[in-house]
């Protein structure tokens, strides 16, 4: 299905004066209900406001996506906007160019991430927003959104979904560091990666925990003869010459970046696990936790 | 047996083991009829409940308790057993003993007995993957041997998660050296297997009786055990000993090196083993011997124990009752041994042992290696315990014919122990071994890859146990089982004679 055969012609509209974001929002939804006959505009308005307060939407270079998930439709709606003087959206963003006001029955869940990954090409493109805002006619613009490529994907996978792991280890690193950056970062999982990016395993704080405290250590109901925390000191003693080699998990949770997104809530229940990393191969690309999940599909 | 897979049964696959549970008892309960096992209608329903009660074990492990509640209802409605039979044949002395041990075993976790048991080994200096072979069998065996079979298994697996995840090296070939050696080692004692205790107590042995009959079997078989797993393993051995030499290189342990108190549970754990090999000799001091006080000190040593540490950790008492002894597993023995009582009272061991005479006419030696051999197959798909169960009524049966019939007590029990090494689910410590082993996140033992060492292991020990027994004088009982039908004029007169405090017929 492509991206265009959710909106037409008419439901772009072009603004001619710098205005703010409630307002241009407000003017879209409105010619938006006038073309498509839209109902109960100012719920919906309320909720865009809503979620745009909670996390703004500004995605690309001069592009934002307000959008909302609605009980009260059973389908899909997309308003265009475009704005040569630009539209004020957040204190720290530049005026957006381009708006694309989206709103989505709550029954449909994957459907904004979808919509999302076949924007790709555009929210990509760096001039894409201000060559749309130079278009005079919503016929030109039409057309832009009508080429190849804008395709929606038949489902959410869990690329789209992931975020990108910015801090990892390498498994010649040792145990210090990562106690520091658990500490430091304030992080209770790290992935730990060789020369060539590949993930070799996941060096935790309960894993770690667990080379301090072995389980079998728990089994005693009396922890007076470790209560000044005798069993870490044979690791304390050893922390700088501790490779994480030596104490990372190499079985942890994971999917590869084109598997659907849901498999991604299947493996995190089956292992029990707060989090799942993300790889295109062995390399890794990034990870999905729990709550990160639950935003993606629930709220965001 | 302990197949309950958990993933949802399809609809289908649900009624296909239904139609298999029910052809195989009316498969087992027509066979019975043909071989004249089962004359009567009484005798029919009381096989027909027993063998419902295995098939269930085999196809619907969850449901094993309800359908021995419902099978004991069959039986006293189809007038094949009274009321009165029915409990008394659940053989509460034996759930009693395993009460009292499951509490003893819970307070010596909490201790910290157990552990102190793991730290000692790990922080052995100049260890090799060889010592650590021979430590973790003889480890496996007499731990079994003295805490049963499921508290060892959780002990020594712990032990070789610790060594093989600080070396990062495939723990298989080390979790499969302990299952095996505890399975064996169970055999050694009365304590290592709830089997162990429920013959010991049918049959009359004491305690120093086992000792001797059952200990230098369950020895050699885990020397010789021992001896094959190290040509088998030899390659992770040395890459073992490698690793452990390149991390002494660098001047790290095993492990957390931990001083913990261990002299409490070595005192109570041997207390309470002093005491019950003793038991014969005390029960004969305070006098409580004869027709229903058999063993009695023997049965009461662990509650005693059990009593003692409660009053010392009041405050966990109610966590030991609670949470130490498995209840599930308690019903479901007591159950069991009444219907296995049924097939006694009716009168079907007896048919089947006159059978079984009439089928090996060699006598008592020709029996062995038949006792052995269908005992080492049927515990190795089949709970053990249900397995020993049904044959005890039978050498009950044979005993009572002649005395001689008793060395089928040592091959019952040798089957029985060495059989659960045959599979994966041949019994309870290698279920909770390989749940373990999942658990952590290791790669799972397969079946097959199971059934290869394991039957090379369990033939083995099963030859042994046979050439023992035919060389070997073993101990014959010193009185009847508890429930034995037979007078104590019928006894053979050397059988009858004041008790000793050594055991007979050495």
């Amino acid at each position: 299905m492509s991206l265009s055969s959710f909106f037409n012609k008419e439901d772009i509209l072009i603004l001619d004066e710098a205005m703010e974001r409630d307002q241009a929002i407000s003017k879209l939804l409105e010619h938006l209900s006038k073309a498509e006959n839209v109902p109960n505009i100012e719920q919906h308005l309320k909720a865009v406001i809503e979620r745009e307060n909670t996390d703004c939407t500004v995605v690309g270079d001069g592009i934002a996506l307000p959008h909302a998930r609605l009980t009260d439709i059973d389908r899909p709606y997309i308003g265009v906007a475009t704005s040569r003087q630009g539209i004020d959206f957040a204190e720290d963003n530049d005026p957006v160019q381009l708006m694309m006001l989206i709103l989505i029955p709550s029954s449909q869940p994957g459907l904004y991430l979808q919509l999302l990954r076949a924007l790709g090409s555009v929210l990509s493109d760096k001039q894409a927003a201000s060559r749309l805002s130079e278009m005079e006619t919503s016929l030109e613009i039409m057309r832009f959104f009508e080429r190849d490529g804008l395709t929606l994907p038949d489902y959410v996978c869990a690329a789209d979904i992931m975020r990108k792991t910015l801090i990892t280890l390498r498994e010649n690193d040792s145990l210090q560091s990562a106690v520091d950056c658990f500490i430091n970062k304030d992080l209770d999982e790290i992935p730990v990666v060789d020369k060539d990016g590949d993930i070799v395993g996941v060096v935790s704080a309960t894993s770690l925990l667990h080379v301090c405290l072995p389980e079998y250590l728990t089994w005693m109901n009396d922890l007076s003869p470790i209560i000044n925390f005798e069993p870490f000191t044979n690791v304390l003693r050893n922390e700088q010459n501790t490779w994480l080699a030596d104490i990372l998990v190499e079985d942890f949770p994971s999917v590869q970046v084109d598997e659907p997104a849901i498999s991604v809530a299947a493996t995190l229940l089956k292992r029990q696990a707060a989090k799942c990393y993300v790889l295109d191969g062995k390399k890794l690309k990034g990870a999905i936790s729990l709550p990160n999940f639950l935003n993606k599909i629930f709220r965001e | 047996m302990h197949s309950e897979s958990a993933a949802p049964a399809t609809m289908s696959q649900t009624l296909t083991k239904i139609a298999s549970v029910v052809g195989l008892t009316l498969f087992i309960c027509w066979g019975c009829g043909k071989l004249d096992v089962a004359i009567n209608t009484k005798q029919t329903i009381a096989i027909g409940t027993f063998a419902a009660t295995i098939c269930t074990t085999l196809f619907f492990w969850n449901h094993r308790v309800a359908v021995a509640f419902a099978g004991l209802s069959v039986l006293i409605g189809a007038h094949a057993m009274t009321l009165d039979q029915v409990i008394h044949h659940t053989e509460l002395n034996i759930i009693f003993f395993l009460i009292g041990m499951m509490i003893i075993i819970g307070a010596l976790k909490d201790l910290g007995f157990l552990t102190w048991i793991i730290q000692s080994i790990i922080n052995r200096k100049k260890m090799t993957g060889m010592t650590f072979m021979i430590i973790l069998c003889f480890l496996s065996a007499v731990l079994s041997s003295i805490v049963g079979e499921v508290s060892s298994i959780v002990v020594v697996m712990a032990l070789v998660f610790q060594v093989c995840d600080t070396l990062k090296i495939n723990p298989i070939p080390f979790v499969m050296t302990s299952v095996l050696c505890t399975n064996i080692g169970s055999a050694a004692t009365m304590l290592g297997n709830p089997v162990g205790v429920f013959i010991g107590s049918k049959a009359g042995f004491t305690f120093g009786q086992f000792l001797f009959g059952a200990t230098p079997v369950a020895l050699i078989c885990t020397v010789v055990s021992l001896a094959f797993l190290l040509i088998w393993y030899r390659k992770a051995i040395r890459e073992m000993t490698v690793k452990m030499e390149e991390h002494r290189k660098m001047n790290k342990g095993l492990g957390p090196l931990v001083r913990l108190p261990y002299r409490l549970g070595l005192f109570v754990l041997t207390g309470t083993v002093v005491t019950i090999a003793f038991h014969h000799q005390i029960e004969a001091a305070l006098g409580i011997l004869g027709e229903g006080n058999q063993n009695a000190f023997l049965i009461m040593t662990p509650l005693l124990v059990a009593a003692l540490l409660m009053i010392y950790r009041s405050k966990r008492a109610q966590y030991y009752v609670e949470k130490e002894v498995e209840w599930w597993t308690l019903l479901f023995f007591m159950l069991l041994f009444s219907i296995a009582g049924g097939l006694q009272v009716t009168g079907v061991t007896d048919n089947l042992a006159t059978q079984l005479t009439k089928l090996i006419t060699g006598g008592p030696d020709a029996m062995v290696p038949f006792v052995i051999g269908i005992s080492s197959v049927g515990s190795a798909f089949v709970d053990n315990i249900v397995f020993v169960a049904a044959f005890t009524p039978i050498i009950q049966s044979l005993v009572e014919r002649s005395i001689d019939y008793s060395i089928l007590w040592w091959a019952l029990l040798f089957g029985a122990c060495f059989g659960g090494n045959i599979t994966a689910i041949g019994s309870t410590a290698n279920i909770v071994a390989l749940g373990l082993l999942e658990k952590r996140g290791h790669a799972c033992v397969a079946f097959l890859e199971w059934l290869k060492i394991g039957s090379i292991i369990g033939l083995i020990t099963g030859l042994i146990a046979w050439l023992m027994l035919s060389i070997m004088p073993v101990p014959k009982p010193v009185i009847h089982g508890s429930h034995g039908p037979v007078p104590e004029q019928h006894a053979p007169a050397h059988n009858i004679q004041p008790l000793n405090l050594e055991p007979l017929n050495l």
